[in-house]
């Protein structure tokens, strides 16, 4: 288990095992920060770096954690990484810090990076499992942008606080709620399936 | 050793040794940002005081933004609240005071500043609020909070300063679609100011 090769850690955190449309963990907080792009992205940037971190020390010290009591050391880790960024946050970025509020504490209750420590820390080397949570972070965040992309143009008419849609254009309320999440959310994991089906079959006949 | 790894011993004696680890990191990284938090959070508090007594620093620079705070304003205690206030020619000319209630998601601490004789709102800020971004969350936005300036105290009927358009003598325009949030906002400074009044004109 010690030559997962960088490509292939990437292709499964972005796509083959994409979290969010694949495994359908971390989608709560894809429902509640996506209303503006700039807090998808911080809050994307603030997963990837807990969940890069929070692996490489479970997998620096996996081989003396005692088996029976893992998850509350990597509870314990996770939460460790999480304060730090929210003092960051607090400390250099307070703006930042206000528009997210309550969802950078519970960043730690986001399933992805208990899941990573759990399912891929826990039994490969360190460098491999910082790489690991690096790409399953980009993963998160590139869904998580592309569900705030249309909810911020179509709820606000900007992109990235530009303005993008004029005065012709209407803003529509639901956009800016969570719940218009769903809809998005449900309909990127519907293409993305339709697309693993459809590699699924060519890899099938290549076989055959 | 392997078989030792899960025994009672190792397993408690683990588990002190890196909480005492992790919890001695998080002490000194809490201790080096804590001076920029807490500077932060009193520059909020200035840039706020700053705003409703409509002074403007022209500037977001922390140390301007005390330097003018310095000059023009003064506070003093009035039982558990600290009120702020400017003086000119060594009276005083307006009061600001703290402001909560709770409106549609959660609590809303803001600052709201009155004229020393009581007959004029002069402005608002917000602090914190949970309310919905782009909806309720538009009550920290200029143009809302603008509208505050100059209006007269002295006309309302059963101490509604604050009434929305377009009510007959309404003063202000709310929120299209955060009607709830507008509600709450109306009726927290209505009763805050007139609490304010009640108090310190009874005082003086």
């Amino acid at each position: 288990m010690t030559g997962d090769s960088t490509k292939k850690i990437f292709n499964k955190g972005i796509w083959e095992d994409n979290p969010i449309v694949r495994q359908i963990i971390g989608i709560c907080s894809a429902l509640a920060v996506t209303n503006l792009m700039l807090n998808s992205l911080i809050m994307g940037l603030a997963l990837t770096f807990v969940t890069a971190f929070s692996e490489l020390t479970v997998s620096l010290i996996r081989k003396y954690i005692p088996k029976h009591i893992r998850m509350m050391v990597q509870v314990l880790i996770i939460s460790v990484y999480v304060i730090i960024v929210d003092l960051f946050l607090k400390g250099y970025y307070p703006e930042m810090s206000r528009a997210l509020g309550p969802y950078v504490g519970l960043i730690i209750t986001n399933c992805i990076i208990m899941g990573r420590c759990e399912g891929y820390a826990q039994n490969n080397p360190p460098f491999n499992s910082f790489l690991d949570g690096i790409a399953s972070g980009i993963g998160y965040t590139i869904i998580l942008l592309a569900i705030s992309f249309v909810r911020e143009l179509l709820g606000f008419g900007t992109i990235f606080g530009f303005q993008v849609l004029s005065d012709w254009w209407t803003n529509w309320t639901i956009m800016v709620m969570p719940p218009s999440a769903f809809f998005i959310l449900g309909v990127i994991v519907w293409w993305a399936r339709s697309r693993y089906e459809k590699e699924e079959r060519e890899r099938r006949k290549a076989t055959s | 050793m392997i078989n030792s790894k899960n025994s009672f011993v190792y397993t408690i004696l683990f588990m002190i040794l890196i909480t005492a680890f992790f919890t001695f990191l998080l002490a000194g990284l809490n201790h080096m940002t804590s001076d920029a938090i807490a500077l932060n959070e009193e520059t909020d508090l200035r840039s706020t005081i700053l705003y409703v007594f409509d002074i403007n620093p022209n500037s977001n620079d922390p140390k301007i933004i005390e330097e003018t705070f310095d000059k023009y304003v003064e506070s003093k205690q009035i039982g558990d609240e600290t009120i702020y206030y400017i003086e000119k020619n060594g009276e005083i000319i307006a009061y600001a005071f703290p402001v909560n209630g709770v409106a549609l998601w959660g609590s809303i601490q803001a600052y709201a500043s009155v004229s020393a004789d009581f007959t004029e709102l002069l402005g608002i800020d917000f602090i914190s609020h949970n309310e919905t971004p782009g909806l309720g969350g538009r009550i920290t936005e200029e143009w809302f909070k603008e509208q505050f300036r100059g209006l007269d105290l002295t006309k309302s009927d059963n101490e509604e300063y604050i009434k929305y358009r377009p009510a007959p003598n309404g003063n202000v325009d709310a929120i299209t679609g955060a009607t709830i949030t507008s509600n709450a906002v109306r009726d927290i400074f209505n009763e805050n100011i007139h609490e304010f009044i009640n108090k310190e004109g009874g005082e003086m």
